[in-house]
């Protein structure tokens, strides 16, 4: 089942700071909800996050990879991630950052995921819930890093 | 199932003792939420500590004040206790209109508040009587406690020992139902005590359970079901999914606000 979300943030800093923190793998582990490994392999990283939802315990395996690159400006970041018995997610969000009025930076993103197998059919009426808490949670996390 | 280990301690005291034996394991209410998970493998803990042997867990009392619902009460029990239907009548009715009558009848309070589910009927009603939710190590006031999406002030293998409403208060509850889970696709919760008036709403915040405050102002003022017709509760706050979207939900909650409040107004 698809779900969409867009969003924005003011970040109290320049574009070129907001990109390096974007691009950094440390920041990134950091920020992801549950993230508990978050390793370079060539182009991609390999990444394991731990999904908690109410009685619902899964960790997700899978890879993450950054692609249609124009520094400063954006990016997509994209991933997969395999749940087991649970079922999966993939999606990708591209994010673009420019200049805001008052100062600082707007970060903009557009997220469309897909999830499936059994996670996705128990928990129909809450996977759009779920992913725009998450979603929150890694931009609410991003924002952290400049406070 | 797989193998885990399982527990029915017959005291509070015991259920400690098992909890410092067992430092993975799960307390198991009603498990009409996580028994399903299990089966499903979306949750494997190692052990579960079942709560339904406790006595002291199960008592409902009122005095001239309170009304003290002990946290493994069945729905079942709530619907059919005198003592509720003396004091807060509409609670009975909230947990009669719970989802089945298998639900009803292993399925908790405390359960229900601990899972803090996004369209259950409980945590509106806890929210909208500024209950006191009471633990083994503390008390939590509703609005401290619920916290968002299947999120809640208890700490890990914190455990819900009792609930309690104020009284008096005058109290109604109003559900848009799925006709399929009876979880409220919108829920709306009143209470009135002295000048105070609280709404709260289920079924339809992405954070969860969440207050009106427009509408408490409004009813404030004049407690009638016009007062909050003219409340709309802005959509982009609100949960869009295959049963209803966002618009519609918005204006649900408008529609069950009026229902409850033209029942004790």
């Amino acid at each position: 089942m698809a779900v969409n979300m867009s969003g924005e943030y003011i970040l109290p800093a320049d574009k070129q700071t907001v990109w390096a923190k974007l691009n950094d793998p440390e920041v990134l582990k950091a920020c992801i909800p549950g993230c508990e490994e978050f390793t370079a392999e060539g182009n991609s990283y390999k990444a394991t996050a731990k999904v908690k939802i109410g009685p619902v315990s899964t960790r997700f395996k899978g890879t993450v990879t950054l692609s249609d690159l124009d520094p400063p400006n954006s990016y997509r970041i994209s991933g997969q991630g395999d749940g087991g018995i649970s079922g999966f997610a993939k999606g990708g969000a591209r994010v673009r950052l420019e200049d805001a009025e008052q100062g600082g930076t707007k970060l903009l993103y557009d997220v469309e995921a897909e999830v499936g197998g059994k996670i996705a059919q128990l928990g129909s009426r809450l996977i759009a819930s779920v992913a725009k808490k998450n979603a929150d949670e890694f931009f609410a996390n991003f924002a952290k890093v400049f406070a | 199932m797989y193998a885990f280990d399982y527990r029915r301690p017959h005291s509070l005291n015991e259920a400690d003792l098992a909890l410092k034996a067992m430092p993975g394991a799960k307390f198991l209410a009603g498990g009409q939420t996580l028994l399903p998970t299990m089966k499903q493998r979306l949750a494997r803990p190692d052990a579960l500590i079942d709560l339904g042997a406790i006595p002291e867990l199960k008592a409902i009392s009122v005095s001239s004040d309170a009304l003290t619902i002990g946290s493994m009460v069945t729905h079942a029990a709530v619907a059919t206790s005198a003592e509720v239907n003396k004091a807060l009548p509409n609670l009975a009715a909230l947990a009669e209109g719970i989802g089945d009558p298998h639900v009803r009848h292993r399925g908790t309070i405390g359960g229900s508040v601990a899972n803090n589910d996004p369209a259950a009927d409980y945590p509106a009603a806890l929210l909208a009587l500024g209950a006191t939710i009471h633990t083994d190590k503390r008390a939590i006031a509703a609005d401290d406690f619920f916290q968002g999406l299947f999120t809640t002030a208890l700490d890990e293998n914190e455990m819900i020992t009792s609930i309690s409403f104020a009284l008096p208060a005058k109290f109604a509850y109003a559900k848009f139902a799925n006709p399929a889970s009876r979880y409220a696709l919108v829920g709306v919760a009143v209470a009135q005590r002295g000048g105070d008036v609280r709404v709260a709403v289920t079924g339809a915040g992405q954070s969860g359970v969440f207050r009106v405050p427009a509408m408490e102002a409004a009813l404030k003022s004049s407690f009638t079901s016009q007062a909050v017709a003219g409340v709309k509760v802005d959509a982009s706050t609100l949960s869009s999914d295959i049963h209803a979207n966002a618009d519609y939900r918005s204006h649900l909650i408008a529609v069950m606000a009026k229902r409850a409040v033209a029942a004790i107004a």
